[in-house]
């Protein structure tokens, strides 16, 4: 073994799923425009600027507070040595609790101020990503997963708080006491003052050099954590798998391999860390060496008692200072940090922002007449695809004349549910015109557009909250015509067993059966009141009781409006005015049901397997 | 028979500190001499001051330069106490990591059923991190308060007794509210963190419900809502800041009223000449030297109190009991791989999910399972490889009770394939060769020959070169998505892979399309060549193929017989085939 290639403890062994891929570290993507980044965010804090500059006027009355201190330290030693007087004593112990007092307040104004506008900030932020993807376009929640998203509002927002909370904004304030320290060493002794200072070179190529190390072995740390995290979330999704193959042995060892490097990295880390967190005592402890020994020079020229005795507390403030002085130079590194993990979230918020789909775009060139016609829905040879050269649509031509109640009816994937969001505009049509009420629907705004349908989709979906809320959908329900509606869809009964409008639904309806779900969503769509409703449902597997009820429902909400109806259940569609057959993404057959069980065609084959799988149900 | 949901207290927390007793001891020395040094810097400013002050300037310079020396001891002696104790930390936590994984593979249905993905990854992580945090940062810091107490107070009191009794009056108030604050911030960030959680779940909703949000044009209200988990979060997080922001500069000030008293008492002492200056201005270093101890301590008092917690929540899943145990003395297998059931009985929470099933699947034969959902079917399968318990005496492979058979034998030759293939993300050719073990020594170029013909066996091959990457085309998020006719494909390559006696598979056709049904359709033909084949499904076409077939309905077995029986008997089976006729007849159309 050469020993330059042993990092891995297990090299000539076959890796079982380790990828090569795994092993890339995350790319060092440094922000090339760290400035534009961060005047991103100016816009946000604009808005919060008396509470930056609050922050800002107490920053510096803290920081005074602090370093004054040291100061009257030496007063107190020269009250006692040079004056001797009980009284210029008490008046130095005085001062020091005032100042101690000040900095308290001071400290607490600052960060309270400072992380307030922080915040404000941030929630500003967050409120524009959150409105932004209320105007996203829906296919784009198609390819993003829906974790990603909430990601850039959530732990994205945070890195940034952070920026105010603990790295950056305090690096202006750590920059301030530097300064401070500095102007009052001066004050005390300029050439003490040079000498202490030439620790400061030294140490700040030290802290340099000491960052580098820690970056890398904090940026191996992070790629060996997201390893261990995703190989052991493998592990316990896989475990069927693992197990019927008996590999435990080999993933343990594979496992034991990462855990290896890992633990080896954050060694690294340690003993870098610990280099230094360690080294700025020592340096301050030098520098006292330092200013010992120059006291003791500067003493050899000093004539009489009293100048040697003014000159102790000098030496004593001076160690007070030298102290203070060191830490915040530690402490930049671990700001960098903060900062770096802020910029490279605030990159990802505002590729985010930046990213512009818009949901029902205005289009320019689009025919904005509106023909007289007795239509309320017409497609024109539309055409769609979700994926490039795969057309789910191809080339319907359809009219709903106003108050007409239309089924449509076909296999799985046939297009169905395509028409219905292509009548609703959620996607662009790639060919082809949709028109509502004579008017191409581009041609409208999303809200004055959407206004005029109410839906219910085949996946039922209930927001947390309340039964109320969840049927009146808006901010001023009308408790009165919630129950109305609720009573007309028969739900009535089972919203009061449950404890009335304001019974609790959970996330996503959990704690509602699929029926009860159904009969809410027919509720939302009766209180809705909307010309045309559009009814995709898709329930199966209910117990007779219930689909009584849903049979009932559906009735309920068609009567007197322009309908779509996609049903699964062929009887809740037998009496409609008309039945579009859809067969591939195209419309196959048209017609009553008499004339489309007459037909012999894909209806009646339809209409036959619903007899054989509600035989076999009945069983 | 119950498995208790966990054993008695296997393991302390000390016992996994052991075997690192002597770093803990070596790096305890280092601390005692950092503590040394530390306190030792006073001491000579106290005598180099009071050199000064007598003008014995000699003396002054020897004094600096020992403190020059000092400093560069205490570099080096605190760097090692740090890197030995933290380092522990890391050990303790490497050690556990490798045992939870251990653990996890030994665990069985149960356990997971009872604690889902999120929660174990949880434990893993975030408790992991408490724990480590207790033992390497905790220890050291507990330790180190302990010495710069006993340190500093002594030879506070070697100066004057009086005054460090005085200047010691406001350090309990200290250790109170440093710790009153570690809970409050506890608190308080744990509020945050629900805060911010609730707000994740209402962009998550927002999202998902998406379609009904626009489709009734909902974005106005529900910009609302965000706004206002929104300002819910701002406020929790402000409550936390404001506990943060208050707690330093409130433990900075009671550390100050100290200093107070000292400058008040010690100057009068000093005019009283009870003191001198040297010994005033050690005794305030003295003083400085215990701020930091006593914050420490303050705050490890929680992270000892949440150590704890977490190392509880880690025991759950280190003490789970495994619902299955490998054979103690196990028996060699041996045979052509038949298969029998007799009167299997399987419960889950009290209720039946399998009562009285019996199965007879000579060597070479097949057999296919069908019935609804929650029929059994699955758990049945599951059986067979032990990956479920089955009372003994109840599953034979070769006649053999199968908890007699060693588990990794029992399930190389017994090859199982779940009903929703699990893909790891990594290539195509280690997913399929993840049967293999590191023992079977192959060179790369003979592993890939036998990937190849597993492949080719599972009529995948063919997709798979058309790949950009071929067989080391990367799988999952980071790579390509396959559909779901292709990861049944690769799930039975996989199975075929080592070439098993025993072939179970649990629904390869659930979700595929006609035509990926038709390729899977003659793999499982090939695949049923010289071997035994259990095939749960609930498709027609495919039970067609096999040489006898079972419906299972409750739990139950209700049909016995081969395809063309069961058809004749027009039963359950024989309105299966009918409507699976019909289904296809309008695919076609």
């Amino acid at each position: 073994m050469t020993g330059t290639e042993q990092k891995s403890p297990t090299p000539p062994r076959r890796r079982l799923l380790m990828a090569e891929a795994a092993q890339e570290s995350l790319a060092a993507a440094e922000p090339g425009s760290d400035l534009q980044l961060l005047r991103g965010l100016i816009p946000f804090a604009r808005p919060h600027l008396w509470l930056f500059v609050g922050a800002l006027v107490t920053m510096p009355l803290a920081g005074l507070a602090a370093l004054l201190q040291p100061l009257m330290v030496k007063g107190a030693i020269e009250a006692t040595l040079v004056s001797r007087s009980a009284a210029a004593l008490m008046n130095v112990v005085f001062a020091f609790a005032v100042a101690i007092l000040v900095e308290f307040l001071g400290k607490f104004a600052q960060t309270y101020l400072m992380q307030l506008a922080g915040q404000r900030t941030t929630a500003g932020l967050r409120r524009a990503v959150f409105d932004h993807v209320q105007r996203m376009r829906v296919s784009y929640f198609d390819r993003e997963p829906v974790g990603r998203v909430v990601t850039r509002m959530t732990n994205d927002i945070d890195s940034i708080t952070e920026l105010f909370a603990s790295g950056a904004v305090t690096a202006i304030s750590d920059v301030m006491i530097l300064l401070g320290i500095l102007g009052f060493m001066l004050y005390l002794d300029v050439e003490l003052t040079l000498i202490a200072l030439l620790a400061v070179p030294p140490l700040v190529l030290a802290v340099n050099l000491f960052r580098r190390w820690a970056r890398e072995a904090f940026r191996s740390i992070r790629v060996h954590v997201a390893q261990l995290n995703a190989y052991l979330n493998e592990q316990v999704q896989g475990i069927a798998v693992v197990q019927a193959y008996g590999r435990e042995a080999e993933c343990a060892e594979e496992y034991r391999s990462i855990n290896h490097d890992h633990r080896d990295a954050n060694y690294r880390n340690i003993r870098v860390d610990a280099l230094l967190y360690s080294v700025v005592e020592s340096v301050a402890t030098a520098c006292l060496a330092v200013v010992l020994y120059y006291a003791a020079t500067a003493a050899g020229v000093l004539e009489g008692g009293p100048a040697v005795a003014a000159y102790v507390g000098t030496v004593v403030a001076f160690y007070d200072y030298i102290q203070r002085f060191f830490v915040p130079i530690r402490d930049l590194a671990t700001k960098y940090t903060v900062i770096q993990s802020a910029l490279a979230s605030a990159e990802r918020i505002f590729g985010l922002l930046n990213h512009e789909e818009r949901d029902s775009p205005e289009v320019p060139d689009v025919d904005r007449a509106v023909e007289a016609t007795e239509d309320a829905i017409e497609f024109r040879s539309v055409t769609f695809s979700y994926k490039a050269g795969q057309p789910v649509l191809h080339d319907i031509g359809l009219r709903v004349k106003r108050g007409e109640q239309v089924g449509i009816v076909g296999a799985t994937g046939s297009g169905k549910t395509t028409l219905t969001a292509l009548l609703l505009r959620l996607y662009e049509v790639q060919a082809g015109q949709v028109r509502v009420y004579g008017q191409d629907i581009r041609a409208l705004t999303r809200e004055a557009h959407r206004a005029r349908f109410a839906t219910v989709p085949q996946d039922v979906f209930l927001f947390t909250g309340t039964v109320l809320e969840n049927i009146a959908l808006d901010a001023q329900p009308d408790r009165e015509r919630v129950r109305e509606v609720l009573q007309r869809v028969g739900a009535w009964d089972w919203v009061t067993a449950r404890g009335g409008l304001d019974a609790r639904v959970e996330e996503r309806g959990s704690n509602w059966s699929a029926g009860e779900r159904q009969l809410l969503a027919f509720a939302r769509a009766l209180y809705r009141d909307a010309p045309i409703l559009v009814l995709d449902e898709a329930t199966a597997n209910v117990d007779s009781e219930t689909e009584a009820r849903l049979q009932h429902a559906v009735g309920e909400v068609i009567t007197g409006r322009t309908a779509l109806v996609i049903a699964h259940r062929l009887s809740t569609i037998r009496s409609l005015d008309r039945i579009l057959v859809f067969h591939h993404g195209r419309i196959a057959e048209e017609g009553t049901h008499d004339e489309l069980m007459a037909r012999e065609g894909i209806y009646a084959r339809l209409h036959a397997l619903q007899a054989v799988s509600e035989g076999a149900a009945a069983e | 028979m119950v498995a208790p949901l966990a054993a008695e207290s296997t393991k302390t927390l000390w016992s996994y500190l052991r075997p690192y007793g002597r770093s803990l001891a070596i790096g305890g020395v280092f601390l005692l001499l950092t503590n040394m040094v530390d306190k030792s810097i006073p001491w000579l400013l106290q005598h180099a001051i009071d050199a000064l002050v007598a003008h014995d300037l000699g003396l002054v310079r020897d004094y600096a330069l020992v403190v020059l020396v000092l400093a560069a001891v205490m570099w080096v002696v605190r760097v090692r106490s740090r890197i030995y104790i933290f380092n522990v930390g890391r050990d303790v936590e490497f050690d556990l990591r490798n045992e939870i994984v251990e653990k996890v593979h030994a665990l069985g249905p149960s356990f997971f059923r009872r604690m889902p993905t999120g929660e174990i990854m949880s434990r893993a992580t975030n408790d992991l991190g408490q724990l480590r945090l207790l033992v390497g940062f905790g220890a050291l810091n507990v330790a180190n308060s302990l010495m710069a107490y006993v340190g500093a107070i002594g030879l506070m009191a070697a100066i004057s007794p009086r005054l460090t009794l005085l200047a010691l009056i406001p350090y309990p108030a200290f250790v109170l509210v440093a710790r009153g604050f570690g809970k409050a911030l506890y608190d308080r960030s744990r509020d945050a963190q629900a805060a911010l959680g609730a707000l994740s779940d209402r962009a998550q909703e927002n999202l998902t419900g998406v379609r009904v949000v626009r489709a009734f044009g909902l974005e106005p209200q529900q910009n609302e809502r965000f706004e206002a988990a929104n300002e819910q979060a701002i406020r929790a997080n402000m409550r936390l800041v404001v506990t943060r922001g208050f707690m330093w500069p409130a433990l900075m000030l009671i550390g100050s009223i100290g200093t107070l008293i000292v400058l008040w008492q010690g100057g009068a002492m000093i005019l009283s000449g009870e003191l001198t200056v040297g010994q005033f201005a050690a005794f305030n270093a003295y003083l400085g030297t215990l701020v930091w101890p006593t914050l420490a301590f303050g705050y490890m008092l929680s992270v000892v109190q949440r150590g704890r917690a977490s190392f509880e929540r880690v025991r759950e899943i280190l003490d789970a009991q495994p619902d299955i145990a490998d054979a103690a003395a196990p028996v060699a297998m041996q045979g052509q791989g038949a298969v029998r059931v007799s009167g299997l009985d399987v419960e889950r929470n009290g209720t039946p999910v399998l009562s009285g099933v019996s199965l007879d699947v000579p060597a070479g034969q097949s057999l296919a399972i069908l019935g609804g959902i929650g029929s059994g079917k699955s758990t049945l399968a599951a059986t067979l490889p032990r990956l479920l318990p089955a009372p003994p005496q109840t599953v034979f492979v070769d006649e053999q009770p199968v908890e007699s058979l060693a588990l990794r034998e029992l399930r190389q030759n017994v090859a199982y394939a779940q009903q929703d293939p699990f893909l790891f993300s990594t290539t195509i050719e280690r997913n399929i060769a993840f049967g293999l073990g590191h023992d079977d020594a192959l060179t790369p170029a003979q592993l890939r020959e036998r990937v190849r013909a597993a492949a080719d066996e599972a009529s995948i091959l063919e997709e798979i070169d058309n790949m950009p990457a071929g067989f080391d085309t990367l799988v999952g998020e980071r790579g390509v998505q396959l559909s779901g006719g292709q990861k049944q494909r690769l799930s039975l390559a996989r199975a075929l892979l080592n070439a098993p006696r025993v072939l179970v598979l649990d629904d390869p056709l659930s979700a595929v399309d006609p035509r990926t049904e038709a390729r899977i359709l003659e793999a499982l033909d090939r695949a049923g060549e010289g071997r035994t084949l259990i095939l749960v499904t609930h498709r027609v076409a495919a039970a067609e193929r096999m040489d006898q077939v079972v419906v299972l309905e409750g739990g139950r077995v209700v049909e016995r017989g081969t395809h063309r029986e069961l058809l004749a008997a027009g039963g359950r089976y024989a309105r299966m085939a009918a409507r699976q006729a019909l289904e296809a007849e309008l695919s076609t159309l």
